[in-house]
């Protein structure tokens, strides 16, 4: 596991009321540190093509070699088929290196930036490809 | 009744009001259209930040000095929740709603949604499975006393030609708590807004064209004496979805594991 300071993000002018949140205003990602970004290689354990938000379930390596669980956030199916995904574009088992925002609070977890799958990039992320460990 | 003459009577059942609305006359406007601006990517994020779509959303109401007054003092209240938000505080004032109501759901909806035209409605059907009826036939909006504020309002419509015009009345916040009906802007992570000060008088009308670079474009004026000096008009574009070609459902009440405990959202395990 990587870690590595996230793009810098433009301050935005407030023209009018209410900060609501992201993705289908299902609720907010504030749980999750959008200063921080950090690189996950490891195997897909489940990807849980779910509403309201899929998960990507995966299996990382800590230093001392143990497999930890990661559970990274996406957004909804609706909207992850819109950009070419489907629920069979990752499986079981399959080697995956992604870049997430981590949660806050030292739940393993976060929210999925962009990813390399068996086949390459994934699709439809506005953000670089994470660069794998060497 | 000879097959010529029953195909004759149903020609003429199928013509509205004198309006050029025979089925073969409509346009085809098939398949699933996104709003060009409020696409989101697989991180749950917009391309575009808040400052670019509120610029492409033409956003400048022209509000009466109360109506401002009464935004400036909200503006400052949001601009506290979305540091606490950002800072990985629920502010309390996160929406959760799978419902956009009207005219949010066209001019700033992530969802895809189809048109379905034929010679007495166009259904507008939305991956929230919200529909907007917008009835063709002739009939106007109902009378004052029969009619009530919704989410998505009356809509009553006409054909100029290849241009759906839509005329809608009655609508009201579909956000609990928000006054007015409501008007998102999405932009990255923690950047949407909502934008909620219309009135129940509010008054809409939308011209709906297709491009000829294949795009629909929604032509959209509102009119609030309540709120604005004048007339605000915004045009939105809208594309085909390319990667799929049936419509996918949203579902707030699905596998949830974002609770909020002790005031902020956290992650709970796979069940």
């Amino acid at each position: 596991m990587r870690m590595s300071p996230a793009p810098t993000r433009a301050s935005i002018a407030i023209v009018a009321l209410v900060t609501t949140s992201a993705a289908l205003a299902h609720h907010s990602f504030a749980m999750f540190d959008q200063s921080t970004t950090v690189t996950l290689e490891g195997a897909v354990k489940e990807f849980r093509w779910t509403n309201p938000h899929v998960f990507i379930e995966m299996l990382v390596k800590n230093e001392s070699g143990a497999e930890e669980q990661w559970s990274i956030e996406m957004t909804s199916p609706e909207h992850l088929a819109r950009a070419g995904w489907r629920p069979a574009t990752l499986k079981p088992g399959d080697a995956i290196t992604l870049s997430i925002h981590p949660m806050r609070e030292g739940i393993k977890g976060g929210q999925y930036l962009s990813g390399i799958g068996p086949n390459g990039p994934l699709v439809g992320s506005r953000f670089a490809p994470p660069e794998p460990a060497r | 009744m000879s097959s010529r003459r029953a195909a004759t009577a149903a020609a003429a059942a199928l013509l509205v009001g004198g309006c050029d609305a025979r089925v073969d006359r409509l346009p085809d406007w098939s398949g699933q259209w996104e709003n060009v601006g409020a696409t989101p990517s697989p991180d749950g994020g917009f391309y575009e930040s808040l400052e670019q779509v509120l610029k492409e959303l033409e956003w400048s109401p022209p509000l009466k000095p109360d109506s401002q007054a009464a935004i400036d003092r909200v503006v400052e209240i949001q601009r506290k929740a979305m540091a606490a938000m950002r800072d990985g505080i629920d502010p309390g004032g996160a929406v959760t709603a799978c419902t956009f109501g009207f005219p949010t759901i066209m001019l700033e909806s992530p969802l895809m949604f189809e048109i379905l035209p034929t010679p007495k409605e166009t259904a507008l059907i939305f991956s929230s499975r919200e529909i907007r009826h917008v009835y063709t036939d002739g009939r106007e909006h109902p009378p004052e006393g029969d009619v009530w504020p919704t989410p998505w309002g009356d809509s009553v419509g006409r054909w100029e030609g290849d241009t759906l015009v839509i005329d809608t009345v009655a609508v009201k916040s579909a956000f609990p708590g928000r006054a007015g009906s409501a008007v998102i802007a999405f932009g990255g992570i923690e950047e949407s807004q909502m934008i909620a000060f219309l009135s129940a008088d509010a008054h809409f009308v939308e011209r709906i064209r297709m491009l000829d670079n294949g795009l629909l474009e929604n032509r959209m004026t509102i009119t609030d004496p309540a709120n604005l000096t004048g007339p605000w008009q915004m045009t939105r574009t809208y594309r085909r979805e390319t990667h799929i070609d049936r419509m996918v459902h949203e579902d707030c009440e699905g596998e949830e594991r974002n609770p909020i405990v002790d005031g902020k959202f956290t992650l709970t395990p796979p069940p």
